[in-house]
């Protein structure tokens, strides 16, 4: 087999091996075989180009037009003329396709199903990732840089699904980028010819050097050391890129089809534009929130979506006290659950829908609310009076939902924590209240949209360390401590009432929100809302969220504890005591949001584009650090004869001018203004610069170099052909030159290293050394 | 009994000579010897840096080609005490060193000094001389002093040897020994003359013979100082190193039994020196190093016998060196 093909199956051997961290973030093995299909097709261009004799630019042209090729045959839909040649009409398909992989990768939580756009996306981007792979490898023989590619492979799962990638993964990427490594070097050493042992015996090319043993055994010493320190060292997962993967926590198995509500709800808030979700008209003056999916099963991982296990037939209770009719008409929502206000009653709706007798959720059974197009609901939402739960008793013990509303993972030093916030709180109200309380922004509890880590196991540690999260996690710290008080809560995902539009209101992807509600003997479930206000557009203040027991016995407040009795329903806009200072009535201004998102950080990006952008940045990052480090040389600061001829070196380098070590600067002028006839002067200038500067007591003066470099460097670049003159600019010679060279002194100084070790071993152990190179020293008396 | 042979102390401090002097004065010289050796500016010019660095020159050529004129050129540009030794098989060490002779009238011994006390020492044939006598000249061109019957006298300053010998008629000869060859600064080989320089040389000689209307351009003196301000020319840390490295490479050249001597690094710095300085410069280049690295390195490599059967010669070798040996070293690197 010739040498390239070797290394170019070696190449895609390896690229192939670090996929297996992917299989963690597909459902099924599936998507294999068009990866595999796609690395292999680009090898094979490169190889069938190299073994044609081309150069690196035709190499690369020939990879990317196999994975045109391969992408077209793939995803055309039909508009490719003979299956594989694309037309203007293929492209704007693929943009489609990518959109809809990008939408798909927000949306969905891991493990995705790889089709449509999300597995056109994979074949793009690990086309991308193998093209540059066998660049490095191969055609331009710098394996270290495939180190790279290879970690791009390994983030991408690493990032999405953190807890779909297991530290065994890690094992094979490391394993094939040393086999590339040893691979590449095992040609660079047999291009010297034949290869001996130490003790000068000729060895055959396949047979390992006498240090490959050493070698294995360092290698599988690093890959331990390194898996070893993974485990030890905290590791700091949380980015950007974390506060996605934070909503499929535990989303090994979201029993909903393919959407977890909390991706949904952080995938809404961070989308860069509000979009419109709902538009109700409601006979009740002052809404609450809508609900839609209940999570009352805490793991380690937080709160996971619920299974609605127990579905039973839609039967709706009997009106108590006042009723509201509200008109939905759905603008863009899609969710296997119906969102409702508070106790529905009567409910008009398409479809088949179900009800969770434990949560009382409205399931869709077959039916989704993107089939809905609009429905009518009629429902109660009584309030409860402050007092009333002041005096009212949790969840019994002996309830039957007790253990799965009330039970926890063990987390010590959230156990001191919530001891510390109840304080003196014993009853279930005054619980709720302390934990409320512990949570607002007087204690220094901040709503961004950016989460911070702080390096806990947990991540509801995390929030209380840092206190900066937005809904998702005041809701889940709430329900935590809360349970850890003992106390049965559970949180809601769904709707704050969004924005008043004339008579109707108006919700917007913004209005994604998480709350909690608490169990009441006698009472049932009653919601708070711990999110500051000024995070929430829509939010609504809940008026029995207060300590009764001080106007019990002073003079009633104009506030709470007269009106909820009489009407419950229109109190809590305007009259609340919520914890938060800055609280506004934020009925019906999204100057709150705006406000916050500017100090939040903002619409949140999409990290699959800037892998995209980074990916498309990277042919343009030799050129630019090229003209970088010319800036830096011949900047008036730097500028010394040294600079400018450290550059003419590097200009000859990437104008292919021969210019060899024992020329003086004098005659490799000359040579220079051979090949730069116009700029003969600036040539001569700049050597006799740099002869004055290395051997004369006096130095140099710089003036007027920067322009001679300049002049030289526009004369070589008009007389190079047009090949070289593109690669001197965007792949310049000068900088691999310098990085073979860092390669080579490296390695150099590893191998003396390494020597000089087992000359001290051999020492210790009192062996003698079998070489005769000494007495063959003291015959010849030379060196 | 004593003998004063040389004229006392140096000159007082003159004044020190500027690189532009220096220039002028050294390009008079070279075109006085030039008026006589046409056609050969390279080789008089490397000559007379020789001179100028204070050491002995060889001269080895094919007959006929102008040696002898070379050195009597070089001799009579400058005005002072020139000596003229034809070597031959019977010369004696006393005929070059000098010789104690009973005096009846001071009833003593007296010493006749020998034809090497004079300021240019012209050796014709130096192979031709038996090896008592080459042995003679050791201690005269290392040390510049001669020790007879156990006084030892110092020789004239400047003092400067310019050897000639025929390296085609090998009949009757003693080549030089490793260690004389080795106290010549740089062996120069002048070449035959291109055709017009030929022609012109007829038309030149078809009158009088050149050497004779030749006029000292400088003295003694002016020499003295000249060689003084050759060496205060600045060498570089990296060019030491350069020359150090080159002769490093002599050492472990695969083709070489013998590499140069340290004496030779350091007559190869002094001539760069006196080369910067007859550029005009006060500091030396690597070029400088590389237009005397040949002369100066070459004759002292003694070539292995596989080299010697395989047509090598030393100069190759030096030539083959230069082009190989990185004008600034890497310490960091290998």
């Amino acid at each position: 087999m010739s040498g390239q093909r070797h290394a170019t199956m070696v190449a895609a051997a390896t690229l192939a091996l670090t996929l297996t961290p992917l299989i963690g973030i597909f459902e099924g093995v599936g998507w294999i075989v068009p990866v595999l299909f796609t690395i292999a097709v680009i090898a094979t261009a490169a190889s069938l180009t190299r073994a044609a004799g081309r150069g690196q630019g035709l190499q690369t042209l020939a990879m990317c037009a196999g994975l045109l090729i391969v992408l077209t045959a793939g995803f055309s839909g039909g508009t490719a003329i003979l299956f594989v040649i694309p037309t203007p009409d293929t492209f704007s398909h693929f943009g489609l396709l990518a959109g809809e992989g990008v939408a798909g990768i927000v949306r969905e939580a891991p493990p995705v199903p790889a089709e449509g756009g999300i597995l056109f996306l994979t074949l793009f981007g690990i086309g991308l990732v193998a093209i540059l792979h066998d660049m490095f490898v191969v055609g331009l023989r710098t394996p270290a840089l495939a180190g790279l590619t290879l970690l791009t492979m390994y983030l991408v799962p690493v990032s999405v699904a953190p807890d779909a990638t297991a530290w065994f993964w890690f094992i094979l990427p490391a394993v094939s980028y040393l086999w590339l490594l040893a691979d590449d070097n095992l040609r660079r050493v047999s291009a010297f010819g034949h290869r001996f042992t130490g003790a000068g015996q000729l060895v055959s090319q396949r047979f390992p050097s006498p240090m490959a043993r050493t070698a294995r055994w360092s290698a599988l010493g690093f890959i331990l050391v390194t898996l070893l320190s993974l485990t030890v060292v905290p590791t700091n997962t949380s980015g950007f890129i974390d506060r996605i993967a934070e909503g499929y926590q535990g989303g090994g198995d979201a029993g909903l089809g393919d959407v977890n509500p909390w991706a949904q709800l952080s995938g809404s808030l961070n989308q860069p534009e509000p979009v419109d979700v709902l538009r109700v008209s409601t006979t009740d003056p002052d809404p609450r929130y809508l609900r839609m999916h209940v999570l009352d099963e805490l793991t380690s991982d937080g709160f996971a979506p619920n299974d609605y296990d127990d579905r039973e037939a839609l039967v709706l209770d009997d009106a108590q006290g006042e009723t509201f009719t509200a008109e939905i008409e759905n603008l863009r929502m899609e969710a296997p659950v119906l969102p409702v206000y508070g106790t529905p009653v009567e409910l008009a709706i398409d479809g088949n829908w179900e009800r969770d007798s434990a949560t009382d959720v409205i399931v869709g059974n077959s039916s989704d609310m993107g089939d809905v197009e609009s429905y009518t609901l009629t429902y109660t939402d009584s309030a409860p009076d402050a007092e009333e739960l002041a005096a009212a008793d949790g969840m019994d013990p002996d309830d039957e939902r007790w253990a799965a509303n009330t039970e926890h993972p063990d987390v010590p030093e959230l156990t001191g924590i919530v001891d510390q916030a109840l304080g003196e709180a014993t009853t279930v109200h005054e619980k709720v209240i302390a934990v409320k309380d512990f949570l607002s922004v007087a204690n220094g509890f901040r709503y961004t949209l950016e989460t911070a880590d702080a390096g806990n196991d947990e991540a509801i540690l995390d929030f209380l360390e840092t206190r900066q999260g937005y809904c998702q996690q005041y809701a889940a710290a709430m329900a935590w401590m809360l349970r850890e008080a003992d106390v049965a809560a559970r949180v809601i995902i769904g709707m704050s009432r969004g924005t008043r539009d004339g008579q109707e209101w108006v919700l917007t992807s913004r209005d994604y929100h998480a709350w909690v509600e608490v169990y009441y003997h006698g009472v049932g479930w009653v919601t708070y809302d711990p999110t500051p206000t000024s995070g929430v557009p829509g939010a609504v203040s809940f008026p029995w969220a207060t300590e009764p027991s001080p106007e019990d016995d002073a003079t009633p407040d104009p506030g709470e504890s007269a009106n909820p009795s009489t009407d419950p329903s229109e109190a809590p806009s305007t009259d609340t005591a919520d914890p938060s200072p800055g609280a506004e009535a934020p009925t019906d201004g999204p100057t709150g949001q705006a406000a916050d998102n500017g100090a939040g950080g903002g619409p949140a990006f999409n990290p699959a584009w800037l892998l995209l952008l980074l990916l498309a940045a990277l042919p343009f990052a030799p050129a630019t650090w090229r003209i970088l480090l010319r800036r830096s040389r011949l900047g008036p600061a730097r500028l010394s004869a040294k600079t400018a001829w450290d550059e003419v070196l590097d200009l000859a380098l990437d104008y292919g001018v021969g210019l060899s070590d024992s020329l003086t600067p004098r005659q490799a002028a000359g040579v220079l203004a051979q090949a730069a006839p116009g700029a003969r002067e600036a040539a001569t200038a700049l050597g006799s610069a740099m002869a004055r500067h290395r051997y004369s007591p006096r130095g140099a003066d710089p003036t007027g170099l920067a322009d001679a470099v300049h002049d030289l460097r526009s004369e070589l670049d008009q007389r190079a052909a047009r090949g070289r003159r593109v690669q001197a600019r965007f792949w310049p010679a000068s900088l691999l030159v310098k990085l073979s060279a860092k390669q080579a002194e490296e390695s150099a100084r590893l191998a003396r290293r390494s020597a000089r070790a087992a000359d001290r071993v051999r020492t210790a152990v009192r062996r003698p050394r079998r070489s005769n190179s000494r007495k063959d020293r003291a015959v010849t008396r030379r060196p | 009994m004593t003998f004063e042979s040389s004229p006392g102390q140096p000159p007082q401090a003159p004044a020190p000579l500027s690189p532009q002097e220096f220039k002028a004065t050294a390009e008079g010289i070279l075109t006085n010897v030039e008026w006589v050796i046409e056609g050969k500016s390279h080789t008089i010019k490397l000559a007379i840096a020789v001179m100028l660095a204070e050491g002995h020159l060889l001269l080895e050529d094919v007959p006929g080609v102008g040696k002898t004129q070379l050195a009597k050129a070089l001799a009579r540009s400058v005005d002072c005490s020139v000596r003229r030794i034809q070597f031959t098989p019977d010369l004696l060490p006393s005929d070059v060193t000098g010789v104690s002779i009973f005096d009846p009238e001071k009833r003593d011994f007296v010493f006749k000094p020998g034809a090497i006390f004079g300021n240019l020492i012209l050796g014709d044939e130096i192979n031709r001389a038996s090896p008592k006598t080459q042995a003679a000249l050791l201690e005269c061109m290392e040390e510049r002093q001669v020790t007879v019957d156990g006084n030892t006298y110092k020789l004239r300053s400047p003092f400067m040897v310019i050897a000639t010998q025929n390296p085609v008629e090998m009949e009757g000869t003693y080549p030089l020994p490793e260690a004389q060859r080795d106290r010549f600064a740089a062996r120069l080989a002048i070449g035959y003359p291109d055709i017009n320089a030929e022609l012109a040389l007829l038309d030149r000689r078809e009158e009088y013979n050149p050497l004779d209307a030749l006029r000292p351009v400088a003295d003694a003196e002016m020499i003295v100082r000249m060689i003084a301000a050759a060496r205060a020319v600045h060498l570089a840390p990296e060019l030491k190193r350069y020359v150090v490295d080159l002769v490093a490479a002599t050492r472990q050249n695969a083709q070489v039994r013998l590499g140069a001597s340290p004496r030779a690094t350091l007559q190869l710095l002094r001539c760069t020196q006196v080369l910067a300085a007859m550029d005009g410069r006060d500091f030396a280049l690597p070029d400088d190093v590389q237009q005397l690295a040949v002369p100066v390195l070459a004759h002292r490599l003694i070539p292995t016998t596989e080299t010697t059967m395989g047509g090598g010669d030393t100069k190759a070798i030096v030539s083959d060196i230069l082009r190989h040996v990185p004008v600034v070293s890497h310490p960091g690197r290998y």
